[in-house]
């Protein structure tokens, strides 16, 4: 056990700092132009672009601590925005269970950022119990297509994505997880409407994907047809893995120190008071645990072990560290978290605090619900029989 | 010891829940929300009618000679109604600090029609610098012949927009946290030197910022005497820390009782939501914080009006309770109601909005906490 970073590795890091020291949106510069080519010099220096990518598909092939050394920089950096849909949920599947001319039609476009992707999993009916899913996809008798009907709900970002990628119905005989087909197509064609979710902090990001005689060509589906549940569980291992946003919230406890810093208390600033003081160690402390908890996995996962029980927990850690980043939030805008509307009133943090702080509400409930990941560990990993309920 | 209402209270308790009944269901809420004033004239004139407004003032000024028992009873069926007309701005805060300290000239000139809900008031007591504290105050008046100039800056007034006069706290003497030097003016919303900047609170209500530039108040304003303001401040955030306890407490009441419906419908795993035994406890966890912020504030409430002089510490406990469980039961109830419960087409998130704008307006649970261990 040594925590010494090594020469190469601090080698590394001033690389990526000067990396994005350099690669900076100029003043002037168009947003989409800068952010594509970002992307592009990113490939250039050998796979920064897709850093968890294997290096078989153009992955850097680094080493745990760099990936840990990356997400830091990453956090603390202005860097353009990315979604996980494609890159991250989608690509992985592709890379495991499509086929060779699949990989080429679909993974280039992902790592230039140039398609966007959404994910149609969830629905009225089929929340925490996914499976229970009943978009229906139907051969034609030709057998060289699908037509979809149905509904997705909670579909982030729809409103916005090219395509989609979509576990539908293709057999409702069997037990619920077998019988779902996984499907890629385009969300800009007829048949297709996009309704607007409104969420608790007035924003619009989740919408209610409606799905009427969507036709979709046979050679849009992964893998096997009815086999769609045990490709999209793998998947969904990688999503709860990646919601725990670690860095972020380390880069976020420092802003909310600063923010309470602003508040003035008798001589000192809220950052003084004994009480709210003593709330945001305890985050912090949480948070330097969990930061071990990461770093152990990603050794394991190096080292080519399965995920070890270590992993299982950070989805639930990490985002209910980013729920109390964001409450602590509110309680240092005082009086002023209330204030809502189009200017800003009182304190600079205050609106988006309380907006982020009704976002967060959702962290806990999307990519598995808190007691379905509870649920998951006492059987996977403490090996305890289900629950009679 | 009988914790019974009275004929008259359960009478009230039912006109006001059957007004909600029939007149505040969601849609009719948010698109009151969405126009100017932000509440319902009508209803505020059906309110008055009903007599809920006269309810806290002395039959002497033309009410009905209610307490704080009766105030609960109205604020509680608000909190279960998400109701937005002006209640406690203009009545439990405007009216009892004018109730108060107002001369008998002054509460003959406005007191009826407050009463009649012709007149609206407001009660300025926030400042930027101030936190939650009531007696840090740098809004200055100064004396000027018969008159006060007044200066200064107060934050997150509620419902300043419709108010008519609004009653400011202002500093008089002593040091900016002094409890002595403290004194009260009621002036007209619309007097020379007052400006606002008005804005929504994401609890669908609103509330203004307030700039007072050398604005001129005659002395026979005052509210209470010079430099001794503080005492009617402390007992009007008091009877305003109650009203929102009543009200904070009815919230939480159709939020765990909202869920505990949604758990028995919402079928995942083969199952209702509300078999799985986690989910059980969570729920049982949410009704025992309700009742127990519901014992709370009929302790509070019984102590302030035996003597109000011994229940401060019952109201700090009273705010810190139903801060804490107030957004305790909020955050469980969005979560068993899964992204639904993140969405605005339920009442359910409204209710958590509310929630949490009460555990802001006269302090949050840590807030509390601390001056009670104080």
């Amino acid at each position: 056990m040594d925590i010494e970073l090594s020469t190469e590795d601090l080698a590394f890091r001033k690389e990526v700092r000067e990396f994005f020291e350099a690669n900076k949106m100029k003043p002037g510069e168009d947003y989409a132009t800068w952010r594509l080519d970002w992307f592009a010099k990113a490939k250039e220096k050998g796979g920064w672009d897709v850093p968890k990518w294997p290096v078989e598909f153009g992955g850097p092939g680094w080493s745990p601590t760099q990936h840990y050394i990356w997400e830091q920089e990453t956090a603390r950096a202005d860097l353009p925005f990315d979604l996980p849909f494609g890159l991250g949920m989608l690509a992985p599947i592709v890379m495991g269970y499509g086929n060779k001319e699949q990989q080429e039609r679909f993974l280039p476009d992902i790592r230039a950022r140039k398609v966007n992707w959404c994910q149609g999993y969830s629905e009225p009916g089929a929340g925490s119990d996914l499976a229970n899913l009943k978009t229906k996809a139907e051969l034609s008798e030709d057998g060289t297509y699908y037509t979809v009907n149905g509904t997705k709900m909670w579909t982030t970002v729809a409103h916005m994505s090219d395509w989609i990628f979509c576990l539908t119905r293709t057999d409702a005989s069997g037990i619920k997880q077998q019988g779902i087909t996984f499907l890629l197509f385009p969300m800009k064609q007829d048949g297709i409407e996009v309704r607007p979710i409104i969420t608790l902090g007035g924003s619009h990001t989740v919408n209610t994907v409606h799905f009427t005689d969507v036709k979709v060509p046979v050679e849009n589906r992964i893998g096997e047809e009815g086999q769609g549940w045990t490709y999209a569980k793998g998947l969904l291992q990688h999503e709860r893995t990646g919601l725990a946003g670690l860095s972020r919230s380390l880069v976020a406890l420092e802003q909310l120190k600063e923010n309470a810093r602003t508040v003035a208390r008798g001589n000192g600033t809220l950052m003084d008071d004994p009480g709210y003081k003593a709330k945001v160690a305890e985050l912090e402390i949480d948070l330097m645990a969990s930061e071990y908890t990461e770093l152990r996995s990603l050794a394991s996962a190096a080292a080519g072990e399965a995920p070890g029980p270590e992993s299982s927990i950070l989805k639930l850690k990490g985002t209910e560290i980013q729920q109390r980043i964001q409450k602590l939030t509110v309680e240092a805008s005082g009086i002023y978290a209330p204030a809502w509307g189009a200017e800003q009133i009182g304190l600079p943090f205050a609106k988006g605090g309380m907006a982020g702080y009704l976002s967060s509400r959702a962290y806990t409930i999307y990519g598995g619900a808190s007691e379905v990941q509870r649920d998951v560990i006492a059987k996977n990993v403490l090996g305890l029989k289900r629950s009679k309920k | 010891m009988n914790f019974e209402l009275t004929d008259e209270q359960r009478m009230i308790q039912e006109s006001v829940e059957r007004f909600i009944n029939e007149n505040y269901d969601l849609d009719t809420r948010v698109a009151l929300c969405a126009k100017d004033p932000g509440f319902s004239t009508d209803y505020w004139q059906k309110m008055a009618e009903l007599g809920w407004l006269g309810l806290p003032f002395d039959e002497a000024d033309g009410g009905f000679g209610g307490n704080q028992v009766d105030v609960l009873v109205i604020m509680e069926q608000f909190g279960r109604g998400l109701v937005l007309e002006p209640y406690l701005a203009s009545i439990v805060m405007g009216g009892g600090a004018l109730k108060r300290g107002g001369s008998d000239a002054l509460k003959t000139e406005m007191l009826p029609a407050v009463i009649d809900g012709t007149r609206q008031l407001a009660f300025a007591y926030a400042e930027p610098q101030a936190r939650f504290d009531l007696d840090d105050v740098t809004t200055v008046a100064r004396k000027d012949g018969d008159n006060f100039i007044i200066n200064g800056h107060k934050s997150m007034v509620q419902n300043a927009a419709t108010a008519d006069q609004i009653v400011f706290s202002t500093r008089t003497s002593g040091g900016q946290v002094d409890q002595n030097g403290i004194t009260l003016f009621l002036i007209d919303a619309d007097a020379k030197g007052v400006s606002r900047n008005d804005f929504p609170t994401v609890d669908g209500l609103r509330a203004s910022e307030i700039t007072l530039k050398d604005v001129s108040v005659s002395a026979d304003r005052m509210l209470g005497s010079l430099d001794n303001g503080f005492g009617i401040l402390q007992e009007v955030a008091n009877d305003a820390m109650l009203a929102l306890g009543a009200e904070a407490v009815g919230a939480m009441e159709i939020m765990y009782k909202d869920t505990v419906a949604y758990t028995q419908q919402r079928e995942q795993f083969d199952h209702p939501l509300s078999e799985f035994q986690v989910l059980q406890h969570r729920m049982v966890d949410m009704f025992m914080e309700y009742e127990q912020c519901k014992s709370m504030l009929y302790r509070a409430t019984m102590e302030t009006v035996q003597d109000p002089a011994a229940a401060q510490k019952a109201i700090h406990a009273l705010m810190h309770v139903v801060g804490k469980y107030g957004i305790f039961i909020g955050e469980n109830a969005v979560q068993l109601h899964g992204g639904m419960g993140m969405t605005e087409e339920l009442r359910l998130g409204h209710y958590f909005k509310r929630l949490l704008v009460i555990d802001s307006m006269f302090g949050n649970a840590d807030f509390h906490l601390q001056k009670f261990a104080a």
